[in-house]
């Protein structure tokens, strides 16, 4: 009952916000804060429930839906979904809180954001396959509007080609799906996610076939290079809250479904895909680091430095060692958290001040306004992943957790790391050194802006000085997944 | 079969025939459009009783066979009498802006009506004929009926020129039929066809001539020009009416004919409906693409959306069949309820431009959301009927083993986002020149209103009609029996 009220509370509230007459704007902000505030209680009352010790799901519920299809309504949550949803619940309301500037179609912009955290929970939460495509698409149709109608310059472009993308590849994933329920040679024909992944019995080819499909809609989600072209028009052009979202949490969805669905059900095909899968992600390493380092716009930069730390998650999810997917899954939190904070000072905070995101023409921010460089360091050194802050635990890893399995790759994929240092580096002497330049207010961090970036700050810092507080979440259940791979 | 008796089940049609004269002469007496509407709906909802309490659960040949009552016919009577009733509602304004004699056009849908049913409820291959052209040379003078509009005159005579051309092309191949198996009734032809030991050419000759003509009638690739001209130019109820219900009776006189009468000539029309299927859906969904008016727009979608039914009519299984009469139910409440927004539209902008939606999501928010549902539905995305539907189909097809079939479909429908999300784009995301709001009339709101709930209820409750449209067989019991 807590999963499904987790679920649904948005989409109430996003129902009952639909009644409050457009012209009260504060009113609107305010009760799409505490809606959004709900979850993360309800967070806390699971993370109560939970016992992490034990990797299997939990909180269980289960209904009937379309028995005749064999479709059920279940939700349940485990370690590997606990951290997102956690992720998804400190995150959320932060944007939200963040998008307290939106001042223009105010009451649809909240609406959507609501409905989205429907669909975001969901896709965490759905253990039917049916269930978890309705989510994994339905997330898609309040983002597109939050980019296409309070986005930048090239909204409309951004938008259509995240739309297209996005539905492309979980286009290819339903007929994935649909093989797999007919292929599972289970009777009666489920689509129950857990059943599907114990029972299933996939002829190898089958198995191939559907891993390929389910790498369709999951790489361009991710986004696996060559899939990742929607991903810097999106999350440039989206308003801030919207970037934040994207980058902390949407991305997720993309490698969630690897441990939930891909390495589970297809291990063998997995196996004979991973080195494919090695490639990409050292390729998506050092391509966004790369790109990022040639940018001159600061949000550009950002989203480049997200398709390089997605990197880092596949090249974890292929060597399917523990260590390797532990680092992986604390990417995945670590990023979640880091993301977003950096997304938000290049997108309102820094840019509110300074109304360019061209990094050539800021400066001196460091001394011009100390708090918000201050802040900006602090989110570029945990981007860069500095031992201490919650980037580094995640890549270190991943890294070391993949050399026995990928020796040469993961040499090459550390340089990455000089990479990711350089242009963090260049993005710092470019936007907070040198000579300050005029700004259009002097006002260091407001309040406001202290509320979104504190939180995340605290929990970066937790994360990196205890990563234990994550791996023991998420331990368990990828020492069962490990296992199941490395059997073969 | 006795006579005695048959009579009731026949009382839905009987129903829908007298009301149309009763519509006639309300039109005659009174000025307004409302009168002869109610009449009509009244009528369609008695009907509709009399299908529910009389019909239902039974099966039965009437009249020497040549009337068949089964769960197939009933549900697409049930469609058809649905459909009716919601161009009813939406008509009422349309006729009153446009001074249109309504009583006569009331009669026209109805009698249109009563044809799709018996096209649905028979066997025999004449009376099929003959709903055929009850429903055709009704939706002649439908298309015609802005008598004073030159786009409308257009359609209207293109419609009776292929319209009757496709006839005699169906009217042949059925001959042919009878020609070889010396008999009308399709249980015999079937009869005929297994017991023959080589297939003779006349055979396979009238089956292409059906397949042509009736590819005709439900708008398929290369035999689609019609559409778009005459789901353009004719007046928008009744394009809204060919659209979800004309197409729906000839897919369903199409499945009986060929998957009753002809099962022995499978392989062979299999392949052709899958090949039809691939044009018409790729060619469809590309040539909506280019369009820049809405009922345009609305046309080729319609074709490419034939296109995805063709998938179930090749695949042809129980499953298949089941997901088609999903679809075409889910298909028609987003179609009217997408018709019904245009209608408002169209009052005030009577080119029909997609660049007139601009702006809409602020003027008519409700519309405008319910249009942005409808194209949800088209385009198949979740929680819509227009998604399940999909699945449904996508379902049929990968459980023959169908797969690459079932992804050509995913990829068109990943084709036809632009075109359909092109609206939600204009009505969201741009500005239009005028931004007072628009007001409606009662009937487009409720029409619009039932569309959305059905196209929402459909998509996220399926459960009751998925068990409603797999109970239906094609073949009916009594012949799967061996009578």
């Amino acid at each position: 009952m807590l999963l499904s009220a987790l679920l649904f509370i948005p989409l109430l509230g996003a129902l009952i916000l639909g009644f409050v007459p457009k012209d009260r704007e504060r009113t609107i902000k305010a009760f799409a804060l505490v809606v959004s505030l709900i979850p993360l209680a309800l967070v806390l009352a699971i993370w109560r429930e939970m016992d992490f010790s034990q990797p299997g799901m939990q909180l269980l519920y289960r209904a009937e839906w379309i028995p005749s299809l064999g479709i059920s309504y279940q939700v349940g949550v485990d370690g590997i979904s606990f951290p997102l949803i956690a992720v998804a619940a400190i995150v959320l309301p932060l944007a939200v809180l963040a998008s307290f500037s939106i001042n223009h179609r105010v009451k649809e912009f909240f609406i959507w954001m609501l409905v989205l955290q429907t669909g975001i929970y969901g896709v965490f939460l759905a253990l039917d396959y049916f269930l978890f495509f309705i989510f994994f698409e339905a997330s898609l149709v309040p983002m597109y509007f939050i980019i296409g109608i309070w986005g930048g310059q090239r909204r409309e472009y951004a938008a259509m080609k995240f739309f297209i993308y996005t539905l492309l590849g979980s286009a290819i994933m339903l007929v994935g799906i649909l093989a797999l329920y007919f292929g599972s040679g289970l009777e009666p024909r489920t689509f129950d996610v857990l059943v599907l992944a114990e029972q299933a019995n996939l002829s190898p080819a089958l198995q191939w076939w559907v891993f390929l499909a389910f790498f369709a809609g999951f790489a361009v989600k991710v986004p696996i290079f060559p899939f990742h072209t929607w991903l810097p028009d999106a999350h440039v052009e989206a308003p801030t809250g919207g970037s934040m979202i994207l980058a902390g949490i949407l991305l997720k969805m993309g490698t969630y479904g690897f441990f939930r669905f891909m390495l589970p059900t297809f291990p063998d095909a997995a196996h004979a895909f991973s080195p494919v899968l090695a490639v990409l992600g050292i390729i998506g390493i050092l391509y966004g680091a790369l790109a990022a380092m040639a940018q001159k716009d600061l949000k550009r930069m950002v989203a480049y430095s997200s398709i390089s730390h997605m990197g880092f998650v596949i090249l974890g999810v292929a060597a399917m060692t523990p260590m390797a997917l532990n680092g992986a899954m604390f990417i995945n939190v670590s990023h979640g958290l880091i993301s977003p904070l950096f997304f938000f000072l290049a997108g309102s905070v820094i840019y509110d001040r300074t109304h360019t995101r061209m990094m050539d023409e800021m400066g001196g921010l460091l001394s011009s306004l100390p708090l918000v460089g201050g802040v900006t360091a602090f989110a570029a050194f945990a981007n860069l992943g500095l031992p201490a802050l919650a980037g580094f635990p995640g890549e270190f890893f991943t890294l070391a957790g993949s050399f026995p399995v990928f020796t040469a790759g993961v040499i090459v994929a550390a340089s990455g790391l000089v990479l990711t240092a350089g242009y963090h580096l260049r993005m710092m002497q470019r936007v907070l050194m040198g000579q300050p330049r005029a700004l259009e207010t002097r006002v260091d961090l407001a309040g406001r802006e202290l509320a979104v970036a504190a939180p995340l700050m605290v929990f970066i810092v937790l994360l990196g000085v205890m990563p234990g507080l994550a791996l023991s979440v998420f331990n368990a259940p990828i020492a069962v997944l490990a296992a199941k791979l490395g059997g073969i | 079969m006795p006579v005695d008796g048959s009579l009731r089940l026949l009382l839905p049609e009987l129903v829908v025939a007298l009301t149309g004269v009763l519509a006639l002469s309300a039109g005659l007496v009174s000025r307004r459009a409302h009168v002869p509407g109610f009449i009509s709906l009244a009528g369609l909802a008695l009907a509709g009783f009399f299908l529910a309490t009389e019909v239902a659960g039974w099966t039965a040949q009437l009249w020497s066979g040549t009337v068949l009552v089964d769960g197939f016919s009933t549900v697409f009577k049930a469609i058809f009498l649905g459909v009716a009733a919601l161009v009813v509602l939406v008509s009422l304004d349309y006729l009153e802006h446009h001074r249109l004699p309504a009583g006569e056009f009331f009669l026209l849908v109805l009698l249109a009506t009563v044809g799709m049913m018996f096209m649905a409820g028979s066997l025999n291959l004449l009376t099929i004929y003959l709903g055929l052209e009850c429903l055709a040379l009704a939706s002649y003078a439908l298309a015609g009926f802005l008598r004073h509009n030159d786009r409308s005159t257009e359609a209207a005579v293109k419609y009776v020129l292929i319209g009757a051309i496709s006839s005699g092309i169906i009217l042949f191949g059925m001959s042919l039929l009878f020609g070889v198996a010396g008999s009308v009734h399709l249980a015999d032809v079937a009869a005929a066809l297994a017991s023959a030991s080589s297939l003779q050419p006349a055979l396979l000759a009238g089956m292409v001539f059906l397949i042509a003509g009736f590819g005709v009638k439900m708008a398929v690739v290369p035999f689609h020009m019609w559409a778009p001209d005459v789901y353009h130019g004719s007046p928008a109820p009744v394009a809204a009416f060919l659209i979800a219900a004309s197409e729906a009776a000839a897919f369903a006189a199409a499945l009986r004919i060929f998957i009753v009468g002809l099962p022995a000539l499978q392989e062979h029309w299999r392949s052709a409906f899958i090949l039809l299927s691939v044009l018409t859906m790729t060619i469809g969904n590309v040539a909506a693409i280019t369009q820049t008016n809405m009922r345009r727009m609305l046309a080729y979608s319609a074709v490419a959306q034939a296109g995805y039914l063709l998938v179930g009519l090749a695949v042809g299984t129980e499953r298949a069949v089941a997901a088609m009469i999903y679809y075409m139910v889910a298909y028609a409440f987003a179609t009217v309820g997408a018709f019904a927004v245009v209608m408002l539209l169209g009052k005030y902008y009577p080119n029909e431009e997609i660049a007139d939606f601009r702006g809409l999501s602020r003027r008519s928010p409700l519309f405008a959301s319910a249009l942005a549902v409808f194209m949800l539905s088209f385009i198949g995305i979740p929680p819509t009927a227009g998604f399940f539907g999909k699945f449904y189909l996508f379902q049929a097809a990968v459980a023959e083993g169908f797969t690459w079939l079932a992804l050509v479909m995913v990829l068109n429908s990943v084709i036809s986002i632009p075109y359909y999300w092109g609206v939600v784009q204009a009505m969201y995301l741009r500005d239009g020149a005028a931004s007072d709001p628009l007001p409606a009339p009662g009937g487009l709101r409720w029409a619009t209103a039932i569309g959305f709930g059905a196209t929402l209820l459909l998509g996220l409750f399926p459960d009751q009609a998925v068990q409603l449209v797999s109970a239906v067989h094609v073949v009916p019991t009594l012949l799967a029996g061996g009578s």
